[in-house]
């Protein structure tokens, strides 16, 4: 998996792209580490460019949301793919990490 | 200390653990006695320890027994000549890897080069002086040393992989066993109770699997029946998944809750599995069919997979928006109802099974695993999950899944009436 770190005066964005799967989660979370140790306080997750995400991928996405809202931080998510949506909707994400269609939104939101 | 006493290069010695005082061992095959003594009386001088031997074959046999440092053998010697002394050394398993100087009153290109293709290291001219032979000597002992260093090593390395290689196999001999015990915990297939067939195929990902299902009489009436998928694979995946299975059980569910109440049972597993440390956790559907009039009660904790086929009307799933165990400890489930006629089949499923690419990247996906449920509809119960995973190891193009992959499915084969008696 690919990460493209985009820092913001509002938040960082982490454009990704490939699958975020129990097989290769390990760059996702070293980038999230990363932004976390910049005392990030929105973090923008782009999920444009991600085809696929399985039950490990989810997890881990949850996991984050949760360890950024102990820091009083947070967590949204950027235009998934349909498949995506369709899995994170079953799921239930979008009560926990919301869903923006584009970045602007987000920053908007986040700033709210 | 002799200026020449080497460290340790002897058969079989650890360099660390011979006194310092080692002595080389030169083996020196010659067969004009005379100059045999005066080569060895000098080699004695520079402190080496020489064994002597007067033609090839004696010297093959003091080699095998010696395992000397370095040989210094004769070109010309009757029966068997330096050159096929050399030859015969490096057929020799046990000494192939010795270092042999050959000593030649010529030094013709040729000559030279024919001995070194026939097994010598190096020659020595009978004609050199004190300090070529004290040169020699050394770098062939240098040579001999590393050489009987990397072998030393390559044995150690030859050892370490042997042992790794039966860690291995008791390792896989365990999860062989593992899978086996989990295996045997998995309904049997068939009919759980009179007027329901139950079939089922289950291939994990790898030896061990993560998703568990379960079907199991509650009482005369009630027949309850579960999937779950833990996140993740492998032993980890596994043991979890064995943990709630054990939740899972009838027995307990009854002592803990009193019935097998779907919205309870979920309420009450994701008070107790908690989303893990490292981003593990479960989903989970759960039901209980009511035998006597077919109704079956149903929830699910964000698990993905449970389609109802019906005879006369499109494969529909059972499935809606919730959270996985775990992800939020106040989390609410919602039972849903629906009434099973006889020939409607109820699938659970994970998503291992859809899940699949083509080897282009192409998902497979629901709705393709669904029209192989619903054109299954002729076939036998457990022809059509067989077509579904023939169809998901079509697509693609490959025999093992990358996640467990499970299909269950239940069949009302009998009116109410018949599995009420039954």
């Amino acid at each position: 998996m690919k990460i493209k770190e985009r820092i913001l005066p509002q938040g960082i964005i982490l454009d990704l792209e490939g699958d975020l799967t129990y097989a290769n989660q390990a760059a996702f979370k070293v980038a999230v580490e990363k932004a976390k140790q910049a005392g990030c306080r929105h973090l923008i997750v782009n999920m444009e460019q991600v085809r696929f995400v399985d039950s490990a991928g989810l997890g881990l996405l949850v996991l984050v949301s949760q360890s950024f809202k102990r820091l009083q931080a947070q967590v949204s998510m950027l235009k998934p793919q349909n498949y995506v949506r369709e899995i994170m909707s079953l799921a239930n994400i979008p009560k926990m990490i919301p869903i923006y269609e584009n970045e602007q939104d987000a920053l908007i939101a986040l700033a709210a | 200390m002799h200026p020449n006493a080497l460290q340790p290069t002897g058969p079989g010695l650890d360099s660390s653990a011979q006194p310092e005082t080692f002595v080389a061992a030169i083996l020196l095959v010659e067969d004009e006695p005379v100059t045999r003594a005066s080569m060895a009386a000098r080699l004695t001088r520079l402190g080496y320890r020489v064994l002597e031997a007067e033609n090839g074959r004696a010297g093959l046999d003091m080699a095998r027994r010696e395992r000397p440092d370095l040989i210094i053998v004769d070109w010309m010697m009757p029966e068997m000549d330096g050159p096929t002394f050399c030859e015969a050394v490096r057929r020799d398993p046990l000494l192939k890897s010795s270092q042999i100087l050959l000593m030649t009153s010529h030094d013709k290109p040729a000559q030279i080069a024919e001995g070194l293709v026939r097994g010598a290291d190096d020659f020595l001219s009978k004609a050199a002086s004190k300090q070529e032979i004290t040169a020699r000597v050394l770098a062939g002992l240098r040579t001999s040393r590393l050489v009987r260093e990397l072998e030393t090593t390559s044995s150690q390395l030859e050892s370490s992989l042997l042992l790794l290689q039966a860690k291995q196999e008791e390792m896989e001999a365990d999860l062989h066993s593992a899978a086996a015990f989990v295996h045997s915990l998995l309904p049997p297939q068939g009919s759980p109770v009179q007027g329901i067939s139950l079939a089922w195929e289950y291939q994990p990902s790898l030896t061990l699997g993560g998703d568990l299902f379960g079907v199991m009489a509650i009482d005369a009436e009630h027949l309850a029946l579960y999937i779950l998928d833990a996140s993740g694979h492998g032993v980890a995946a596994a043991l979890r998944s064995a943990s709630l299975m054990t939740f899972l059980r009838a027995e307990n569910i009854l002592q803990l809750i009193g019935s097998y109440d779907p919205e309870q049972v979920l309420f009450e597993a994701n008070r107790r599995f908690p989303l893990s440390a490292d981003g593990a956790y479960f989903t989970l559907w759960v039901g209980q069919l009511h035998l006597p009039t077919g109704s079956l009660t149903y929830a699910s904790a964000g698990h993905p997979g449970a389609l109802l086929s019906q005879t006369q009307s499109p494969a529909r799933w059972l499935i809606r928006s919730s959270f996985p165990l775990g992800f939020d400890p106040s989390a609410l489930y919602a039972c849903d109802r629906i009434v099973l006629k006889p020939g409607d089949r109820l699938f659970l499923l994970s998503d291992g099974i859809y899940e699949v690419s083509s080897p282009g990247g192409e998902l497979w996906g629901r709705e393709r695993f669904q029209k192989t449920i619903d054109e299954g509809k002729p076939m036998s119960l457990s022809a059509t999950i067989a077509s579904s995973f023939s169809a998901a190891r079509g697509w693609q193009q490959a025999q093992h899944f990358p996640d467990d992959a499970a299909v269950v499915g239940i069949e009302m084969t009998g009116d109410p009436e018949e599995r009420l008696n039954g």
